[in-house]
C-alpha cells in the first residue's frame, strides 16, 4: 500500500480521532486509580491499549450505523459518541449516569447513538447486531444507495462462541450488512489465543469459512486500522453484498478485569506493549513526522482530554444517587 | 365475527399487523420453508401454518427464512427490536429456549432495565409449546415458569381462538417484549374471532369463563379447556367453580384471584408444568399471602408429575392434568373440613 | 261438639322462629287431660313443657323427638275426642295451612328448608355505604361496609395498594399478640449430625451418640431403626411418650445378720441411741451432666431436674452396689433388686419422703414424670401411705437453697442416704498445672454402718461419682 489513505485526514479530522483515543486512554487510566480506592462498585474491565480500533471504526460511521460491543466497551462507547459524563456517572453508580445506574461499566448503552450496549455476556452481542443489521436491510440505501451498517465488535474470546458463529452464518444467509469486528488481544480472560482460538490464532478464517470476505490488519495503528475499515465499510454498505469481518491485531494494556494480577504476562510483556505497541505513540510518531500535526497540537489535545476526564469524575463524585425506590423503575414500558 | 381455528387466528393477526405496520418482522426456521430447495420459497410455509403466505406478500426482508440457530433468531429479535423494528420471532417449539436461554433472558428481558430505561425493545416470542402430541420430552413441554420469572418479559397463554387473535395482535403492538406461549393441541381449535383488525385484549386481565361460587379453578393456555369441562361436568351435582382463565402470566390478574377466592374460599390451580417452583406453586403463595383469611380448604394443584414429558400414549395421558383430575381435586376441597 | 286440631310449633317470643320437639310424654292413641305434660320444646334459648290446654286424644304424631327443628306454626301433632276416622284425619292433615304469619306459612312438612333459611338464616346485614376511590375488592367492601369497618385506617396489601377481604378482617381482628416459644438452643451435633428427630430422641433415650452413625434413610438420613440397632438391649421404647409405670413385686432378698453383723449391729446399736451413722463425703464434676441434661431435655421433651438426675444415678449405682440398697429390720438386712429411692421433700406439713420405686428402671423423662407427680402430690393435697411406705436409700437435695455440703440423717429401715449440695464453680489445677473452672457438686452419704460397710458406702459412692461425672453411663 502506497499513501495511506488515513493519512490523507485534515487536520480537523486527525485532531478528532487523537482526541478520541486520548479521550478513552485517560478514561480507562484514571478509573485504573479510582478503582483501586474502592469507591467505584462491581467489574470493570478496562479497554486501554486498544484505542485505535474502536476510534479507527467509529470514524467511519455516523449515528444511523450501530454497534454492540463487549464487556470491554467503554472505548467503543466513547468512540460512537456516549456521553463521556454520563458514562463516568454511571460506572459511579449515580441516578444521572447514562443507564441511571442501572447497568454500570457492563451495561452501558445509548440507543439514539446507535450504540445498542455494552453485554456482560461474551459472545452474546454478535446476534443483536445481525438483528439490527436485518433492520438496516429492511430500510434499505440511503440517497446515495449506501445501507447502513451494524457492528459485532468480538474479541478472541468471544469468538468461540457458538453464538457468534450462529450469527455469521445468519447474516451471510440473510446478506445482512453486518461487519464483525474481531479485536483478537490474544487474551480470552486469563487465557491465550494460542491455546484457546484453534484456527491457530487466526479469526478472520472463521468468517472467511462462512462465506465472508474478510481483512485483516495492525489494530495498534490507527491509520492502518482506519484504512482497512474504510475497505470493509464500503464493501458492507454495497446492497447485495452482506456482511464482512476484519481483524484486528491489538494489545490490552490491564488485566482481564481490575484486581486481575495478571500473573500470565511474561516477564516485562506489558512494558514492552507499552513502549512498542501503544496506539497513541505511534499515531503522534507518525503524524508528527509526516508533519501533519505538531507535538504541542497533540499535547493540547492531552491537556484538554485530561480535563475532561477530570470534570467527569469530579461531576461523578457530586452526582445524585439512586433512591431504593428506583430498583422498580425501567423493567417494563407499561405492566 | 368469524368462525376460525386458533391458528388461523394467529396467522391472520400477524398477517394484518404485516399489512398495518411496515415495522412488523417475522423470522424463524422455516416460517418460510422451502427456501434453498428445489421446491422454492413456501414449500412448506411454516410447519404450524402460521406463517403460510407471508413470503409472498411480505419478501425476504420482512419474512426472515433463518437457519436451524434459536440463538440467532432470539437475538437477531433483540437487535430488530432495539433498532426499531416489531420482530415477531418463532422458536419452532418452545422447548428450544434451552439453546437460546441467554438472548432472552440476558439480553431481551433486560435491555430495557440495564440501560436505565432508555431502551424499547418491542420483540414478541412465538413459542408453540405443551404436550398432547406424544412429542415426548424435548418437544412438549410447558415453559410458563420459566418466563414468567424473568423480570422484562410479559407472557402470554391464549386459551381460544380469539383470545389468540386480541392477545397477539396487543402483543405486536406493546412496547415490551413479549413471550407468546401458544398451545400446539390448541392449533386446531375452532372459535369465533371478531373480524375487527383493531381488536385487541389488553394485557393483564383474565377472563371468567365459567361463573360459580363454591370454587375457583385457575388455568391458562389449554388448561382452560379442561378447566371448563370439569366446571361443567361439577355443575350437574351442583357445584358452582369460577374458571379463571389468566391469559397473561405476566402481568398477572392477581385481583381476579383474589377476589374469586374471597368469595369461593376454594382453590384449584391447574398448570400443565411440573409442579415446584411453577405458575401453580406461585398463586398458591399469592393465595396463601393475600387471601389466607378467606381459605376455607387447602389449596389443590392440579399439575404434571415432577418427571419429564413422557413418550407413550398412556404415559403422557398419565402425565398431563384432565377435566377428571380437575374434577377431583375440586371435590378434594370441597369435603375438606 | 268434636273438633279435629292442629298442633303447632308454638311461638314464644317475639324472636322464636323455630324450635325443636325435644321429647314426646304422650304418644299416638294416648288420651291427655289438660294440664298434662305433652312434650319438651327446645329452642335456641330455653326449653319448655308444653301443657294440654284441653282433654283429647293423640291421634298423629307429626314430627318425631330429637329430630330437626321445626318452624314457628309448623303441625307437630293432630288431635281429638277420638271420634274421626284416620281417613279424616289423613284429610285434615292434607288441608292443614300453618296460620297467617306463621313462619310455617306454605311450607309443606317434608320442605321446611327454604322459608327457614329465609327467616332463621343469617338476616341480612345492615350495610353502611362506603364511598371511596381507593381499589378494594368487592368482599373487602361488603365486609367493611357490613363490619362499618374504617377502611381509610387500612393500608391494601394487593397491587398498588388495593384492600382484600384479608386486609379488612384483620383490621376487624386487631393486632395480634402472638405467644412466642423463643429460641431453643441445638442439640451440640446438630452441625454435624443428619438424622431425623425421632432417631435423635431415641439417641438421647439410650446414650448413643450419633457422629458417626451411619444412616440408612432417605439421603443417608439417621433413622429411628439406626439408633434403634445400636441399643445393646431390647429397645425398651416403642413409644415417646414415657408409659405408665407399673412396679413389679420388689422382693428382698432376706440375707439374715450373720454372727459378726450381729455383734457389730448390736455393738454399733449400743453406740449410738439410734442408728449408728458414718459419713462419706466427696465431690463430682457436673458439667457433663448439667450439658446432658439440657440436650436431652430438648429432644425428650422432659423436664428433669438436676436431682432427678442424681436420683437416677444413685439407682443405677444402688443396684450395683445391692449391699447399698437395703433395709435394716432387727437383725436382717433386706437387700432389694431394685432401688425405691425416696425423695425428701418439703411439704406443708414439713418434711416427707415419697418414695419413686423401681427407679433404676425408669427412663429419665419418666422418673422426671413420677417426681414431678410426686411433688405436686406433697405440696398440694397430701401424699398417701401407699406413696411413702418402704424405700431402700433417701435423697435429700438441699442444693437448690445454695447449701453447699450437708449431713442427712439416715431414713429408717433404709440403709443410708444421699445429701445432695448445691452445684458450684471451682477452680482446678489443670494437668498442664494451669487452673480451670468446672461445676462440682458435694455428696455426702450417710450410712448405716450396722448394715453397710464404709468400704461398700464408698465404693458405691464412687460409682455414683462416675455416673455422674461420666452420664452417658446413666443409658447403660
Amino acid at each position: 500500500m502506497g499513501e495511506e489513505a488515513g493519512m490523507q485526514l485534515n487536520r480537523e479530522a486527525l485532531t478528532r480521532a487523537y482526541r478520541q483515543m486520548k479521550l478513552i486512554r485517560e478514561f480507562e487510566e484514571r478509573l485504573h486509580e479510582e478503582i483501586q480506592t474502592g469507591e467505584i462498585a462491581g467489574f470493570t474491565h478496562l479497554y486501554c491499549g486498544q484505542e485505535a480500533v474502536a476510534v479507527g471504526v467509529c470514524e467511519h460511521l455516523s449515528e444511523r450505523d450501530k454497534i454492540v460491543s463487549t464487556h470491554r466497551g467503554h472505548g467503543h462507547c466513547l468512540a460512537k459518541g456516549c456521553d463521556v459524563t454520563g458514562m463516568m456517572k454511571e460506572i459511579w453508580g449515580s441516578q444521572e449516569g447514562l443507564c441511571n445506574g442501572k447497568g454500570g461499566s457492563m451495561h452501558i448503552a445509548d440507543i439514539d447513538k446507535g450504540m445498542l450496549g455494552a453485554n456482560g455476556i461474551v459472545g452474546a452481542g454478535a446476534p443483536i447486531a445481525v438483528g439490527a443489521a436485518l433492520s438496516n436491510k429492511i430500510d434499505g440505501p440511503d440517497e446515495n444507495g449506501k445501507l447502513a451498517v451494524s457492528i459485532a465488535f468480538s474479541g478472541d474470546g468471544a469468538c468461540n462462541q457458538g453464538t457468534t458463529f450462529e450469527a455469521m452464518n445468519l447474516a451471510v444467509v440473510t446478506k445482512a450488512p453486518a461487519i464483525f469486528v474481531f479485536e483478537n488481544n490474544h487474551y480470552s480472560e486469563h487465557t491465550g489465543d494460542a491455546y484457546a482460538v484453534g484456527t491457530a490464532q487466526d479469526i478472520a478464517s472463521r468468517a472467511e469459512a462462512f462465506g465472508m470476505k474478510v481483512w485483516r490488519a495492525d489494530g495498534t495503528d490507527f491509520f492502518s486500522v482506519y484504512d482497512t475499515f474504510g475497505e470493509v465499510l464500503e464493501f458492507v454498505r454495497t446492497p447485495g453484498n452482506g456482511p464482512a469481518a476484519v481483524e484486528f491485531d491489538t494489545e490490552r494494556f490491564f488485566g482481564h478485569f481490575e484486581g486481575d494480577p495478571q500473573r500470565y504476562r511474561g516477564e516485562g510483556e506489558l512494558d514492552r506493549l507499552r513502549a512498542t505497541r501503544d496506539c497513541l505513540r505511534k499515531f503522534r510518531e507518525k503524524v508528527t513526522g509526516a508533519k501533519l500535526l505538531t507535538d504541542a497540537d497533540l499535547d493540547a489535545v492531552d491537556t484538554d482530554a485530561l480535563g475532561t476526564i477530570e470534570q467527569a469524575v469530579a461531576d461523578s463524585r457530586a452526582a445524585a444517587r439512586p433512591q431504593p425506590e428506583n430498583v422498580l423503575e425501567n423493567v417494563y414500558i407499561s405492566y | 365475527m368469524a368462525k376460525m381455528m386458533y391458528r388461523d387466528a394467529i396467522r391472520g393477526t400477524i398477517f394484518q399487523e404485516m399489512q398495518r405496520d411496515p415495522r412488523v418482522v417475522v423470522l424463524g426456521e422455516d416460517v418460510v420453508g422451502g427456501m434453498g430447495t428445489a421446491g422454492g420459497p413456501e414449500a412448506i410455509g411454516g410447519i404450524w401454518s402460521t406463517s403460510t403466505g407471508f413470503y409472498e406478500a411480505f419478501g425476504p426482508d420482512r419474512v426472515i427464512d433463518t437457519p436451524i440457530s434459536e440463538s440467532a433468531i432470539m437475538g437477531a429479535a433483540g437487535g430488530l427490536a432495539l433498532a426499531g423494528k416489531r420482530p415477531v420471532a418463532e422458536i419452532m417449539f418452545a422447548d428450544f429456549i434451552g439453546v437460546c436461554m441467554d438472548q432472552l433472558w440476558n439480553q431481551i428481558a433486560k435491555f430495557r432495565y440495564m440501560f436505565g430505561g432508555k431502551s424499547v425493545c418491542p420483540a414478541v416470542i412465538r413459542m408453540p409449546c405443551g404436550a398432547g402430541y406424544n412429542a415426548a420430552a424435548q418437544h412438549s413441554q410447558m415453559i410458563s415458569q420459566f418466563v414468567t420469572s424473568m423480570p422484562g418479559l410479559k407472557v402470554v397463554m391464549p386459551a381460544t381462538p380469539a383470545d389468540a387473535c386480541g392477545l397477539l395482535r396487543q402483543a405486536i403492538r406493546d412496547d415490551d417484549p413479549v413471550v407468546f406461549l401458544e398451545h400446539k393441541f390448541l392449533y386446531a381449535m375452532t372459535g369465533e374471532v371478531p373480524d375487527d383488525p383493531d381488536f385487541v385484549i389488553p394485557f393483564g386481565h383474565a377472563r371468567l369463563a365459567r361463573a360459580g361460587e363454591d370454587v375457583t379453578i385457575v388455568a391458562s393456555g389449554m388448561m382452560v379447556g379442561y378447566a371448563e369441562t370439569a366446571a361443567d361436568d361439577l355443575a350437574q351435582d351442583g357445584v358452582g367453580c369460577d374458571v379463571i382463565d389468566l391469559r397473561t402470566t405476566s402481568p398477572l390478574d392477581e385481583e381476579a384471584i383474589l377476589d374469586s377466592v374471597e368469595v369461593t374460599g376454594r382453590l384449584v390451580i391447574v398448570d400443565e408444568a411440573p409442579p415446584r417452583c411453577s405458575l401453580a406453586t406461585d398463586i398458591a403463595a399469592l393465595v396463601a399471602n393475600k387471601a389466607f383469611a378467606s381459605l376455607k380448604a387447602p389449596i389443590e394443584m392440579v399439575t404434571a408429575p415432577h418427571t419429564p414429558v413422557p413418550f407413550a400414549r398412556e404415559l403422557e395421558g398419565a402425565y398431563l392434568p384432565s377435566p377428571a383430575k380437575v374434577a377431583a381435586a375440586v371435590r378434594k376441597t370441597l369435603a375438606y373440613r | 261438639m268434636s273438633r279435629i286440631r292442629a298442633f303447632t310449633m308454638p311461638k314464644w317470643g317475639i324472636e322464636m322462629t323455630e324450635g325443636t320437639v325435644a321429647e314426646w310424654m304422650v304418644k299416638e292413641g294416648d288420651s291427655f287431660t289438660r294440664g298434662q305434660t305433652l312434650c319438651l320444646i327446645e329452642t335456641a334459648k330455653i326449653t319448655n313443657e308444653v301443657e294440654a290446654e284441653y282433654d283429647a286424644t293423640v291421634r298423629r304424631i307429626m314430627v318425631t323427638g330429637g329430630s330437626e327443628a321445626e318452624p314457628v306454626g309448623a303441625l307437630l301433632a293432630v288431635f281429638d275426642e277420638g271420634a274421626h276416622s284416620d281417613d279424616e284425619i289423613d284429610a285434615f292433615i292434607a288441608g292443614f295451612t300453618p296460620a297467617e304469619g306463621g313462619v310455617a306459612q306454605g311450607a309443606s312438612k317434608t320442605k321446611v328448608a327454604e322459608p327457614v333459611g329465609a327467616i332463621a338464616g343469617t338476616p341480612e346485614r345492615v350495610r353502611v355505604p362506603i364511598e371511596t376511590n381507593r381499589p378494594i375488592s368487592p368482599e373487602a367492601l361488603r365486609l367493611a361496609e357490613e363490619e362499618s369497618v374504617d377502611i381509610a385506617a387500612i393500608e391494601g396489601s394487593g397491587r398498588g395498594g388495593r384492600i382484600t377481604h384479608q386486609d379488612v378482617v384483620k383490621a376487624m381482628r386487631g393486632p395480634a399478640s402472638p405467644v412466642l416459644k423463643g429460641v431453643l438452643a441445638l442439640p451440640e451435633d446438630d452441625a454435624k449430625v443428619f438424622a431425623s428427630p425421632l432417631a435423635r430422641r431415641l439417641a438421647a433415650l439410650h446414650g448413643i451418640v450419633l457422629a458417626g452413625v451411619i444412616g440408612t434413610g432417605p439421603r443417608g438420613r439417621i433413622c429411628k431403626a439406626d439408633v434403634l440397632a445400636l441399643v445393646p438391649e431390647p429397645a425398651n421404647s416403642d413409644t415417646l411418650a414415657p408409659p405408665a409405670f407399673v412396679a413389679g413385686a420388689n422382693q428382698p432378698e432376706i440375707v439374715p445378720f450373720d454372727r459378726i453383723r450381729k455383734v457389730v449391729a448390736q455393738r454399733l446399736t449400743q453406740a449410738k441411741q439410734e442408728i449408728p451413722h458414718f459419713y462419706l463425703r466427696l465431690s463430682a464434676r457436673a458439667d457433663a451432666l448439667l450439658d446432658l441434661r439440657g440436650s436431652a431435655n430438648l429432644v425428650l421433651g422432659c423436664k428433669a431436674s438436676v436431682n432427678d438426675w442424681v436420683v437416677k444415678a444413685c439407682a443405677m449405682a444402688l443396684v450395683r452396689h445391692p449391699e447399698v440398697n437395703v433395709q435394716v429390720h432387727g437383725t436382717d438386712t433386706y437387700r432389694f433388686p431394685h432401688a425405691d429411692i425416696a425423695i425428701a421433700v418439703a411439704g406443708p406439713k414439713g418434711l416427707v419422703t415419697p418414695v419413686v420405686r423401681q427407679a433404676d428402671r425408669m427412663r429419665i423423662d419418666q422418673l422426671a414424670a413420677e417426681t414431678r407427680r410426686l411433688i405436686d402430690k406433697a405440696q398440694g393435697k397430701g401424699l398417701g401411705m401407699e406413696d411413702m411406705e418402704g424405700g431402700t436409700f433417701s435423697v435429700s437435695n438441699l442444693g437448690m437453697f445454695g447449701v453447699e455440703n450437708f449431713d442427712a440423717i439416715i431414713n429408717p429401715p433404709q440403709g443410708a442416704i444421699l445429701a445432695v449440695g448445691a452445684a458450684q464453680r471451682q477452680p482446678v489445677e489443670t494437668a498442664a498445672g494451669g487452673v480451670a473452672f468446672e461445676t462440682r457438686i458435694a455428696l455426702t452419704l450417710s450410712v448405716d454402718h450396722r448394715a453397710i460397710d464404709g468400704a461398700a458406702g464408698a465404693q458405691f459412692l464412687q460409682t455414683l461419682k462416675t455416673l455422674i461425672e461420666e452420664p452417658q453411663g446413666l443409658f447403660a
